[in-house]
C-alpha cells in the first residue's frame, strides 16, 4: 500500500505554507517579546515533518530555512541546515504516531523547537555571529517558547487533514526486511 | 537491474529511498556551500543578491505587517515595560511625567510633524545630504538588532550608508534591496562607530554588547571621562559625519592597571516601529574627519584638548 497525499491535504499544506510566509515576513518583526521573536519557519518545518513523509519533510525543512535566512539578518544557509537535519530526525520519530493534535504529537513538537531553537544559537556562537554564548541562548529560548505556542494551530491544522500513515510507510520495514 | 543488480524491481529500489537519507544528505551539503559562499562572497555575491531579491519580492508583506501592527506597537511597550529593570522603569516613570504634560493635547500628526521637524532641524544643523523613511519593522530573528526601512536602491540608498533620527545614530544598512533596507543598529554585537567624547576629545569605538547595551572601548585611562559626557560620531572612517550624537555616559570603571577605561554608554537614540529617519546619502569633505584629527587619533587617542567650545563647531560639522 502506498501512501498519497490527497487534493485536499495537499491544499491544506499549501495553506498553511502561506500563511507561515505571510506571518513570518510581516508579522515576525513586529513582535519580540522577552528577547525572543516568532520563527514561524521553524513552527511550519516541525508540523509538516510530523505528518508527512521523511523526504518530503527534508525538503520542507530545507525550503522553510532558506526562506528564513533569505528574509533576515542571519547567515544564509544556516537555518537551512538546522531545518534540514531537524526535519529529518522529526519525521523519522514521529514515524506510527497519530496526526493533529496528540500529546505525543506536541511533545515532539515542542522538544524540536526548542532543540532547533538551541542548536541554532549555538552555531551562531560558533560562527561568531554571537560573542556571547549565555546571551545566544537566552534569545533560543525565549524564541523557543513563542514557536511552542504557534505551533499548536499549525499541528491542528496539519493533522486534520495528514494522510493515514499505515506500518508499510516506514522503508526497511519487516516485509521489505527478506528482499534486501 | 541493468542499473543495480542488488534490487530485484525498481519499485523496491523506489520505497528504500523514502528513507530520506539521500535528500538529507544532499540538501545538508547545499546548506553548507550556501553558508561557506554567503560568507566569502562579498556584498555583491549571489546569496546577497538572492537576499536582496527576495527582500523585494517580500516587501509589500512587510508593509502590510507593518501597517497591520501599528496600533498594537503600546501593547509592545507594555511588554517591554513588564521586562525592563526597576531603575530604568523609574527613570522612564519620571520621563513620563514631565513628557505627559508637554504631549498630553498633541494629536498623532502633530507628533509625526514634530517628528518631521526635528528630523529636518537634524539635517539642516548638520549640513546633511539625507533622505528621509520610515522605520517598518524589526527584526525577523531574536539574535540581531535590524530595523527594516521603506526606501532602497531605487531611492538611492546602498550598503553602509548611515541613518539617524532627531536624537542622533541609529545604525547603518547592511541590506539594501530594490524598495526596502535593512539596519543594522549601533546596539547590535557586530556594530561598531568610532566615537568620541564630546568634551575630551578622547576617542574610542563605540560597540554594542550582547545584552543590548553600548560600551565606548579603547579609550586610554589617561583620558578624562565623567558620567554624563556626551558621546559623539568621530567621522574616522569615513561612515558616519562628524559630530552626531551617539548618546551619554552612563558609567566609567578602571582599575589601578587598566590600560583603557569601561565605558558604558546610554543611547540617545530608540528605533520605534513607524517612525521617521534619516538616511545620510553622502558626506561633505568637512563632516569627515581631517587627516589631522586622524593623526591626532593615532598619536595621541586621548587628544591633548579639553575644549569647551568643540560642542558648536562639532554642531556645524566642522572638522
Amino acid at each position: 500500500m502506498r501512501l498519497h497525499e490527497t487534493g485536499a491535504s495537499s491544499r491544506t499544506y499549501a495553506a498553511m505554507a502561506i500563511v507561515a510566509c505571510l506571518l513570518q515576513v510581516g508579522i515576525a518583526p513586529q513582535i519580540s517579546l522577552f528577547g525572543g521573536t516568532f520563527n514561524f519557519m521553524v513552527v511550519l518545518a516541525v508540523s509538516l515533518a510530523l505528518t508527512r513523509e521523511v523526504h518530503a519533510s527534508v525538503v520542507c525543512g530545507f525550503l522553510c530555512g532558506l526562506f528564513f535566512d533569505l528574509t533576515s539578518a542571519v547567515p544564509v544557509g544556516l537555518m537551512a541546515l538546522v531545518l534540514t537535519i531537524g526535519s529529518f530526525a522529526v519525521a523519522t520519530m514521529a514515524h506510527g504516531m497519530a496526526p493533529g493534535m496528540t500529546v505525543e504529537g506536541v511533545r515532539l513538537a515542542i522538544a524540536s523547537v526548542v532543540v532547533v531553537n538551541i542548536v541554532y544559537a549555538v552555531f551562531l556562537y560558533v560562527l561568531g555571529v554571537q560573542s556571547d554564548l549565555m546571551w545566544a541562548l537566552g534569545h533560543g529560548v525565549s524564541g523557543a517558547v513563542l514557536d511552542s505556542l504557534a505551533c499548536l494551530p499549525f499541528i491542528a491544522a496539519g493533522g486534520g487533514s495528514a494522510p493515514t500513515r499505515g506500518f508499510t510507510a516506514r522503508s526497511g520495514g519487516s516485509r521489505l526486511k527478506g528482499l534486501k | 537491474m541493468a542499473r543495480n543488480g542488488k534490487y530485484p524491481s525498481a519499485h523496491l529500489n523506489s520505497k528504500r529511498q523514502s528513507t530520506g537519507m539521500r535528500p538529507l544528505i544532499a540538501l545538508s551539503l547545499v546548506s553548507v556551500l550556501i553558508l561557506t559562499f554567503y560568507i566569502r562572497e562579498g556584498d555583491a555575491g549571489p546569496v546577497h543578491t538572492a537576499r536582496s531579491v527576495v527582500t523585494t519580492a517580500t516587501s509589500p508583506a512587510r508593509f502590510a505587517g507593518s501597517l497591520v501592527a501599528a496600533p498594537f506597537n503600546a501593547l509592545g511597550n507594555v511588554a517591554a515595560n513588564l521586562t525592563a529593570s526597576q531603575e530604568t522603569l523609574a527613570e522612564l516613570r519620571e520621563q513620563n511625567e514631565e513628557l505627559t504634560a508637554r504631549v498630553a493635547e498633541l494629536s498623532e500628526s502633530a507628533k509625526t510633524a514634530e517628528r518631521l521637524e526635528d528630523l529636518l532641524g537634524l539635517q539642516s544643523t548638520y549640513s546633511l545630504e539625507s533622505t528621509a523613511a520610515r522605520i517598518i519593522g524589526g527584526s525577523s530573528d531574536a539574535w540581531t538588532h535590524t530595523v527594516t526601512i521603506n526606501k532602497g536602491t531605487a531611492d538611492g540608498l546602498a550598503l553602509g550608508m548611515p541613518v539617524c533620527n532627531s536624537n542622533g545614530v541609529i545604525g547603518q544598512i547592511v541590506e539594501c534591496a530594490l524598495n526596502v533596507s535593512t539596519v543594522l543598529l549601533v546596539n547590535d554585537e557586530t556594530s561598531g562607530v568610532s566615537a568620541m567624547i564630546q568634551s575630551s576629545r578622547a576617542q574610542g569605538m563605540l560597540q554594542g554588547q550582547p545584552d543590548g547595551s553600548l560600551r565606548l572601548n579603547y579609550v586610554p585611562a589617561d583620558a578624562v571621562v565623567e558620567v554624563g559626557d556626551i558621546v559623539i560620531t568621530s567621522g574616522i572612517g569615513g561612515v558616519f559625519p562628524k559630530g552626531l550624537p551617539l548618546g551619554t555616559v552612563s558609567s566609567v570603571d578602571k582599575s589601578a592597571n587598566d590600560v583603557y577605561y569601561t565605558i558604558t554608554v546610554r543611547s540617545q537614540a530608540s528605533a520605534e516601529n513607524n517612525e521617521e529617519v534619516l538616511v545620510i546619502t553622502s558626506l561633505t569633505t568637512d563632516q569627515s574627519a581631517s587627516d589631522t584629527d586622524i593623526q591626532a587619533a593615532n598619536s595621541s587617542p586621548a587628544g591633548e584638548t579639553t575644549a569647551k567650545d568643540d560642542g558648536s563647531s562639532d554642531a556645524n560639522g566642522e572638522g
